[in-house]
């Protein structure tokens, strides 16, 4: 791995420790899903790549705080497969998650926009970026 | 050893490692992860491929690791104290003994202190202290006859009342400390 790929996925893993919980509201929001089922959806956006030992314990996390509901399903030949989806306080949570992040997102996009403007010489222009509120 | 083999003995060391969970959590969790493996193995082969069953519990990570994760997220998501491990089954037999015994043995001493305070109040001079072995012994007990008490070696009184109820109060209260410590870093109740 180049010293750059490392660095991002660094900077992936520490980003997703805060997001990964509304990336996961978010997966089970359009229709309930299984543990491999998400993993796979996740595997589909190049920084949500997460491994299984972090998604099982989050997903029982987040059934144990009642975001979550989980049920098993059996179809036909198939094996009984835990199915994910979200609850009426996990539908509040996601709207509330969502809003915070658009922030963050506005945010730091103003922060990037200041510094290559080079507002480099004036640190107060940040901080004033940073608390403006919505 | 063949996969099933592999399989089964990572669930088994799984299972170990989750002894702070009850039993029917840990056996939920368990059930899953059992579960995501055959998934995993299915999508496999009907992708043609022969089933990676090492890789599959190499992406799970560690039995101890997975179940630190989990373990991890029921202490309210947040990262437990350092040096802190899945308490092992042996241990987790023992924690219920101490937790129910130090439930039995502090709020049944903190009840017969009321009942005594209460007892001293309907029967007064029927509640003693005797003080026996030039002090190195002392019991609390009812007189059946007051008067022929001895003097020396007795102590009774209403003051006898508020010391119980205060006594009562202060080891339910200790009691109540020490079992919610215990719940807390001993048993998987808080999971329930």
């Amino acid at each position: 791995m180049t010293e750059t790929a490392n660095q991002s996925a660094k900077w992936d893993a520490q980003l997703r420790k805060g997001t990964l919980e509304l990336a996961v509201l978010a997966a089970v929001a359009g229709e309930e899903k299984y543990g491999l089922e998400i993993l796979n959806y996740l595997h589909g956006f190049e920084t949500m790549v997460i491994s299984e030992g972090t998604l099982y314990p989050l997903l029982d996390r987040l059934k144990r705080e009642g975001v979550l509901n989980a049920k098993w399903h059996q179809e036909g030949e198939v094996r009984p497969r835990k199915y994910y989806s979200l609850t009426e306080s996990g539908l509040e949570r996601l709207h509330i998650l969502r809003a915070r992040w658009k922030r963050s997102v506005v945010d730091m996009e103003s922060l990037l926009a200041d510094s290559k403007s080079g507002a480099n010489n004036s640190t107060d222009n940040g901080k004033e970026t940073g608390k403006r509120k919505g | 050893m063949s996969g099933r083999e592999q399989i089964s003995n990572y669930l088994k060391s799984f299972n170990r490692y989750l002894a702070s969970l009850s039993s029917e959590d840990a056996a939920e969790v368990i059930k899953e992860i059992e579960s995501h493996i055959y998934d995993v193995i299915d999508q496999q082969e009907m992708a043609g491929k022969d089933a990676d069953i090492e890789g599959i519990l190499a992406g799970l990570g560690a039995p101890r690791v997975l179940a630190e994760n989990y373990v991890n997220h029921i202490q309210q998501g947040t990262p437990p104290p350092k040096g802190f491990r899945p308490l092992a089954s042996v241990t987790k037999g023992l924690s219920k003994t101490l937790y129910w015994g130090m439930l039995a043995f502090g709020y049944g001493t903190g009840l017969a202190l009321v009942v005594l305070a209460f007892a001293n109040l309907l029967l007064p001079n029927g509640i003693a202290f005797w003080v026996e072995a030039e002090g190195n012994s002392v019991a609390i007990g009812f007189l059946s006859n007051p008067i022929l008490a001895h003097r020396d070696t007795t102590i009774t009184g209403l003051w006898i009342t508020p010391v119980a109820l205060v006594s009562a109060y202060a080891i339910s209260l200790l009691t109540y400390r020490i079992l919610a410590l215990l719940k807390r870093f001993a048993i998987g109740y808080q999971y329930a």
